[in-house]
């Protein structure tokens, strides 16, 4: 590992700079900002916060990895929609087929797109809107609270399977889009939901995507989100997940595409019994920078959180990912596990893996490791004693390194889906093979 | 005697600045199974090593002939679709990737290699399943990860289901005998057994005497030090077990 940490804001980039194209974008962007979607209060006082949180500093251990340069010159502001026709010939061919017995629903630029999305009665704009306490580590999440122009808030009160695309496309105008998901689960209720980010709005744009999910007591979600955006897209990602009494919330990370992103996930297990679990794969070429800040807070007594984590980078590439894992007073009987492990695939790519865990209870079982290095020499040496080729050996076991995260995903429809994408991120019809299938 | 399968001449090998190899002389005629055996550190796995071309042995002097063909001028794989087998003392799980992949991978990269069609799938799982039912295996290991959570034993005798896959012209055996009940040594004896012909040979690597007991060899080498010091009949392995290797060391 070679841990040299470079600003993630240009030197030329103040905070008086930051804060005059935050409230240029409030004046340019007012117009859009509907209040139905999220009042006004909501709006002003989450501005005030980012305002008041400014940039990261060069220090901020939050932030040290993520690649925020482009916050210096690309949009920061939403602007009207496209006309129908130019917009969807745009967003049309970046939709993905479509999963069977989900129901659908499209964002395009930051806003819901009828065209492309299925009438559900669990959409709802009459519903409170789901506002999270949000902190500096998802300061960006602030933006999005002040400047989303398009909101699914879904109410979960049957099993349910939905399927939400956020594309992304550059536009007439240069823009920054705000697409937002709010999801509640009533308890006891499943939730299987399939979250994809494709598209770019260019590297003159960004995209502020928020994602907060409120899983009801004994509730079950089964999320899998798959960040597969083009090679020029710049992602502010923000999920915060709050998990009540017994509720099952397994979520699939897969980050594959963008030029930079960063993901800051907070999960909150404020009830008893309450599960968490992440399967996360990150994969970088070129000069991709994928940075992960991951919170779980345990908060009650008998709650649980596994993450395994598993992270290939090329090229020029970095991949980072702090994981910090609290085991608070109140949560006694809680057990933790933490898996980071990083490939490197040149001497030019970079992984910085840091877990951390803080316990402020007894009775607690909690574990965790983080390993990066090359392809293993003997796994390599065995299958090319068995007359496989070196180019052959290698995606082998590429997939066999990414697949830990990946194999123990339910349902098998998600882990096939997840898989799938996976193979085809590594370009390899090597590990398309090794699928297993649904 | 025709031909030789595998012919090393004076083969000196180096790891690092640790000669581990000095001087090996040994031919191997197509039909035969020869023995090498030897005290711990002596070089047997070395050997093994090189033949099979594992990256970190520097060969500083001699020659390995292959067939014909100079087999130290072939990397690992080509050496592998050539038809060399090494089988491995300590198989490595590698998880992720399943067994039936990775043996219909190993086939028809050798298949191409002498220019043969892919195998398809139903003839691929015909032969595995035989295969697999002469080494005792259960079918479930097909979809199991490569060694993925086997006992010792099961991956010993997962070696030989490749081996008897892959069907080598030349089988190099690293202590395959090594960390077996004795059931288990006569399921893998039978399969090694099985593959003896008169195209074929076999080198079996071991520190004990035990798996002879099962496939009887036609030549018995000890290794020393990085020589070969002594050589003789199926007879000197039972010597072996009865006297020890010190008598022979001291001789050296």
């Amino acid at each position: 590992m070679n841990a040299v940490a470079r600003p993630p804001v240009p030197g030329s980039m103040s905070n008086a700079a930051y804060e005059q194209r935050l409230r240029d974008a409030v004046m340019d962007a007012a117009a859009l900002l509907n209040a139905r979607l999220l009042p006004v209060s909501v709006r002003s006082a989450a501005l005030n916060r980012a305002l008041a949180a400014g940039l990261p500093q060069l220090r901020d251990d939050l932030w040290r990895y993520a690649d925020l340069r482009f916050l210096a010159s690309a949009a920061l502001a939403p602007v009207a929609p496209d006309a129908p026709g130019l917009l969807s010939a745009a967003i049309d061919p970046l939709l993905p087929p479509r999963l069977s017995g989900f129901t659908r629903l499209v964002f395009a630029n930051g806003r819901l797109y009828e065209p492309g999305s299925d009438a559900s009665d669990a959409l709802d704009l009459a519903l409170p809107p789901l506002v999270p306490e949000r902190t500096r580590h998802e300061r960006f999440g602030w933006l999005n609270d002040a400047f989303a122009t398009g909101v699914a808030r879904l109410k979960v009160n049957a099993p349910m399977r939905v399927e939400v695309v956020f594309a992304a496309t550059p536009g007439a105008v240069r823009q920054a889009v705000y697409p937002r998901l709010e999801v509640q689960l009533s308890p006891d209720t499943q939730l299987v939901l399939v979250e994809r980010h494709v598209g770019t709005t260019g590297s003159e744009g960004t995209i502020n995507a928020a994602v907060q999910v409120f899983a009801g007591a004994g509730s079950q979600v089964n999320h899998l989100r798959w960040q597969a955006l083009d090679a020029d897209a710049q992602l502010l990602d923000t999920v915060q997940l709050a998990m009540d009494r017994d509720a099952r919330y397994e979520l699939v990370q897969l980050q594959l595409g963008a030029r930079s992103a960063r993901t800051s996930l907070r999960a909150s297990l404020f009830g008893a019994g309450a599960a968490f679990s992440l399967h996360g794969v990150a994969l970088a070429q070129g000069r991709r920078t994928l940075d992960h800040s991951l919170l779980v807070d345990h908060l009650a007594s008998r709650t649980q959180s596994t993450q395994v984590l598993r992270a290939i980078a090329g090229d020029h590439a970095h991949i980072a990912c702090r994981s910090r894992v609290e085991i608070g007073q109140a949560a006694p009987g809680s057990l933790s596990a933490q898996s980071l492990k990083g490939l490197l695939g040149n001497a030019g790519a970079e992984i910085d893996l840091r877990p951390q865990l803080e316990i402020h209870t007894d009775d607690v079982k909690a574990s965790h490791g983080a390993t990066t290095g090359a392809l293993e020499e003997n796994m390599r040496f065995y299958l090319l004693s068995r007359g496989v080729d070196a180019a052959t050996a290698r995606a082998l076991l590429e997939w066999a390194f990414l697949e830990d995260a990946l194999a123990g995903v339910a349902p098998p429809e998600l882990r096939a889906a997840a898989e799938n994408a996976a193979a085809s991120a590594l370009g390899s019809d090597v590990a398309r093979q090794l699928v297993v299938p649904a | 005697m025709s031909t030789p399968i595998l012919s090393i001449q004076d083969l000196h090998v180096k790891v690092g600045e640790r000669e581990v190899l000095r001087g090996i002389n040994l031919e191997l005629p197509a039909g035969q199974v020869h023995a090498i055996m030897g005290p711990n550190g002596s070089g047997k796995s070395s050997l093994s090593h090189v033949l099979a071309g594992k990256p970190g042995y520097t060969v500083t002097r001699g020659s390995v002939n292959y067939k014909g063909t100079d087999l130290l001028a072939l990397p690992a794989e080509e050496r592998a679709r050539a038809g060399l087998f090494l089988g491995f003392q300590y198989p490595v799980e590698i998880p992720g990737v399943n067994n039936a992949y990775l043996l219909r991978a190993a086939l028809n990269a050798g298949r191409r290699q002498r220019s043969e069609p892919e195998i398809d799938a139903f003839d691929f799982l015909t032969l595995v399943k035989e295969r697999m039912a002469l080494m005792k295996m259960d079918e479930s290991f097909l979809s199991r990860g490569v060694n993925e959570g086997f006992s010792g034993g099961e991956k010993k005798r997962n070696e030989i289901l490749q081996m008897l896959v892959l069907q080598p012209q030349l089988a190099v055996l690293d202590e395959t005998d090594s960390g077996l009940d004795i059931d288990a040594l006569k399921v893998v004896a039978t399969g090694i057994n099985s593959l003896r012909s008169p195209e074929r040979a076999i080198l079996l690597v071991t520190h004990y005497q035990r798996l002879l007991d099962h496939v009887t060899p036609d030549a018995v080498h000890v290794l020393a030090g990085g020589r070969i010091v002594k050589s003789g009949g199926a007879e000197l392995a039972r010597e072996l077990e009865q006297r020890g290797y010190d008598w022979l060391l001291e001789a050296a």
